[in-house]
């Protein structure tokens, strides 16, 4: 995953605040928690120096942008479905006391995570522990996997 | 529910759907059994003989005739089979070495089959992978990488899941070691318990562990990090070993020292043994041998009896057999290159569903039916624990076990 | 020309299994198999970088491979240890001792094309 630094190294550095923020680094802290949109630093969008720096901005934060409300992003290509996430989360052992919880594939439809056609996906995220204001800092599925399939952005 | 096939993990609790000749949905299927799964539908074989196709009957019976002319035959592979045609295997090895010298091994006659034969006599204390769900506390992963080899081994079994005894599992009771030459992905999930040892470092190792055991100072690097080890495996009420290749490699001829680490760790508490062998009916063929033979992987029937040892290993029968029988596995891709080179020289007979190296050289080929996929029966997970299935697509194909025994009718 | 003398271990990874279950005649298991992975001191030592190939070579045999440079940092740096998963281009290396995890092989930089299945089988008849 990116860092702030590396976000704020592709900004113009100048503070000028047009963002409606203080500094360009503030305004990388802020892409990066997705509390920002990329368009709103309109001289990155309007100069045309920028131009190579805000093609590559855009790239970074492609996988920022397609991240859940949890900030949770998976990246199927990287998955080896081994299950470890499935089996670890919290909310599936909740939910399927006599199957996922003891390492089997879940069956019903309340469990978050899954491994379907030999890779990891995601459902129900209303009900993993980050959500909302009053999320806690529940890891468990990326603390578990082999391959960093699923990151917290 | 279907059952995967793709390694002797042998998940039972895979939801497939088919549709116009492909995979259509899979629950459950790790990447690799999914891979494994879509092979259904690629690369399939056709009878064949000396590369022209031929009809079944034609090719079985020109099989037969092969391997009733033979001086020396070699049957190999195995792994890959159902009980049922490992055990017309072996019957059919029995029935050419009556007249002939017949050599009958398994992929793992080149390495587990020595683990595993002591397990099977009991030398070595083994357990099933739900024991090691309910009760253990410490897992160590010798030369073995589940996360890629057997992808599912730590949700279902070594690791992720709750068992009776463990209720708190991973996050509290459960402590993974990782032993091995790199940080394999396995390793990576046990980060504060890598073990990081040379090629050819396990005897070092298991003498440092005996070492930390009994109070001396190790002759290791890391004195500290021994010491702490020495704390966890005292401290485990229930541990289990699986061994992979990196360490079976190096127990070929050190085994007493491996046995004698295991005898002090017993004293201590209850660890136990699982060889983490790959193919899905490894264990399966190695039991069905052990049964007949005392012996687990290979052996040689010559004038109604067995005989086993250097002579009749695979790589003696490879070098001196004047036909092949292949099943179960691939052994032109598998076999170190003098030893297929050598094979290759020979006439084989190569019963397998989809196309390999040793199909593409051999003399006769014999589709079959997929086991688990087109053909049903039984296997032995890696833990020695049977399971019963049934096929979950349908085909005309042979199964193994009625091509075997086909061939057992005609020679 | 640069030389480099490794040990060559047997690994297992995910994605080559998954890929040779498909078809070990496919391109991509091909450039999942003829992979060497080689620590950043060896591979600056025979002067590659990712992608270059390798010819890798010992009494049993030879093959061309492509080199990666392991991800692992300076503190697990392995020189003189590689890695490549086991296939039949490490086959390649493995003489006929029975039960071989790890083999001896020397690598130079080379222009000539990785080593094509339909290579190996050809060696494998003749
Ligand atoms: S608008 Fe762009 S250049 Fe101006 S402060 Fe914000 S980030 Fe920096
Ligand atoms: S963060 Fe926790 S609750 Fe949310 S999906 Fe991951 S393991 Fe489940
Ligand atoms: S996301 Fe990670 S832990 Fe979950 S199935 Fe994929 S590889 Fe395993
Ligand atoms: S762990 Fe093995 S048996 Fe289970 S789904 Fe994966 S390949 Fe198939």
């Amino acid at each position: 995953m990116v860092s702030a630094m590396e976000i704020y190294m592709l900004l113009p550095k100048t503070n000028c605040k047009k963002c409606g923020v203080a500094t360009c680094m503030a305004f990388a802290v802020g892409l990066l928690g997705r509390q920002k949109k990329v368009d709103e630093c309109t001289p990155l969008i309007e100069e045309k120096k920028y131009e190579a720096k805000l093609k590559k901005l855009r790239e970074v934060m492609a996988p920022i942008e397609k991240a859940s409300e949890t900030g949770l992003i998976i990246h199927p290509e990287k998955c080896f479905g081994c299950g470890n996430c499935v089996v670890a989360c919290p909310v599936n052992v909740a939910a399927e006391p006599t199957r996922t919880a003891v390492g089997l594939g879940p069956e019903g439809e309340k469990v978050i995570l899954r491994v379907e056609d030999g890779v990891v996906v995601v459902n129900n995220l209303k009900e993993c522990k980050r959500f909302g204001p009053s999320g806690t800092l529940c890891n468990a599925c990326t603390a578990t996997c082999p391959s960093k399939a699923i990151e917290f952005v | 529910m279907a059952i995967c096939t793709g390694c002797s993990l042998l998940c039972e609790d895979i939801v497939a759907s088919f549709e116009n000749g492909s995979l259509k949905h899979a629950k459950n299927l790790c990447r690799k059994g999914h891979g494994h799964f879509q092979a259904a539908f690629t690369e399939r074989t056709r009878p064949m003989i000396d590369g022209e196709q031929v009809t079944i009957d034609k090719a079985v019976e020109r099989a037969a005739e092969i391997l009733k002319s033979a001086k020396s035959p070699l049957l190999y592979g195995w792994s890959n089979c159902t009980e049922e045609a490992q055990s017309e295997g072996i019957a059919l090895a029995e029935k050419l070495g009556a007249t002939a010298e017949a050599t009958i091994a398994c992929t793992t006659s080149f390495c587990e089959g020595i683990l595993m034969e002591r397990v099977l006599s009991g030398k070595i204390e083994t357990c099933t992978l739900d024991d090691v769900r309910n009760y253990a506390d410490t897992s160590i992963f010798w030369g073995s990488d589940p996360s890629s080899s057997h992808p599912r081994h730590l949700s279902r079994f070594s690791y992720y899941p709750r068992g009776e005894k463990r209720q708190r599992s991973y996050e509290e009771e459960r402590t993974c070691i990782a032993v091995d030459v790199r940080r394999s992905p396995t390793a990576q999930l046990c980060s504060n318990y890598y073990f990081r040892l040379p090629p050819g470092g396990d005897l070092p190792f298991m003498e440092a562990i005996l070492a930390v055991l009994d109070g001396k100072i190790p002759k290791v690097a890391d004195k500290k990090k021994m010491i702490e080890l020495a704390t966890v495996l005292k401290k485990t009420e229930w541990g289990a070993i699986f061994p992979g290749p990196g360490l079976i490699y190096s127990l070929q001829d050190k085994m007493e020292l491996f046995e004698q680490l295991l005898a002090r760790l017993n004293e201590i508490t209850p660890f136990k043994v699982v060889p983490m062998v790959a193919d899905c009916n490894a264990r399966g063929f190695n039991e069905l041998l052990f049964e007949k033979t005392g012996h687990a992987s290979s052996v040689s029937f010559n004038g109604g009896s067995a005989a086993y040892g250097p002579e009749h290993s695979v790589l003696a029968a490879a070098k001196k057999c004047d036909a092949v029988l292949a099943i179960g596995s691939d052994p032109l891709s598998e076999l170190p290159i003098g030893t297929a080179r050598a094979l290759a020289h020979q006439p084989i007979i190569a019963i397998d569903p989809r196309r390999s190296l040793t199909t593409d050289a051999a003399k006769v080929v014999i589709p079959s039916a997929l086991i688990g996929l087109e053909a049903g029966g039984t296997a032995v997970r890696m833990d020695g624990v049977k399971i019963k299935f049934e096929p979950v697509m349908n085909s005309e194909l042979l199964t193994d076990e009625q091509i075997l025994a086909r061939i057992m009718e005609a020679v | 020309m640069a030389e480099v003398e490794v040990v060559v271990v047997a690994v297992r990874d995910i994605f080559q299994d998954e890929a040779g279950r498909k078809s070990l005649f496919s391109e991509e298991y091909k450039s999942l198999s003829a992979l060497i992975i080689l620590d950043k001191q060896d591979m600056a030592g025979l002067a590659v970088k990712d992608g270059d190939k390798l010819l890798a070579k010992n009494d049993a045999g030879s093959i061309v491979v492509a080199a990666r440079a392991s991800k692992d940092d300076a503190k697990e740096a392995h020189p003189g240890l590689a890695f490549m998963c086991s296939s039949p281009w490490y086959n390649q290396l493995v003489s006929d001792d029975s039960c071989q995890g790890s083999v001896k092989a020397t690598l130079a930089p080379t222009a000539e094309a990785i080593t094509a299945i339909s290579e190996i089988q050809a060696r494998m008849k003749s």
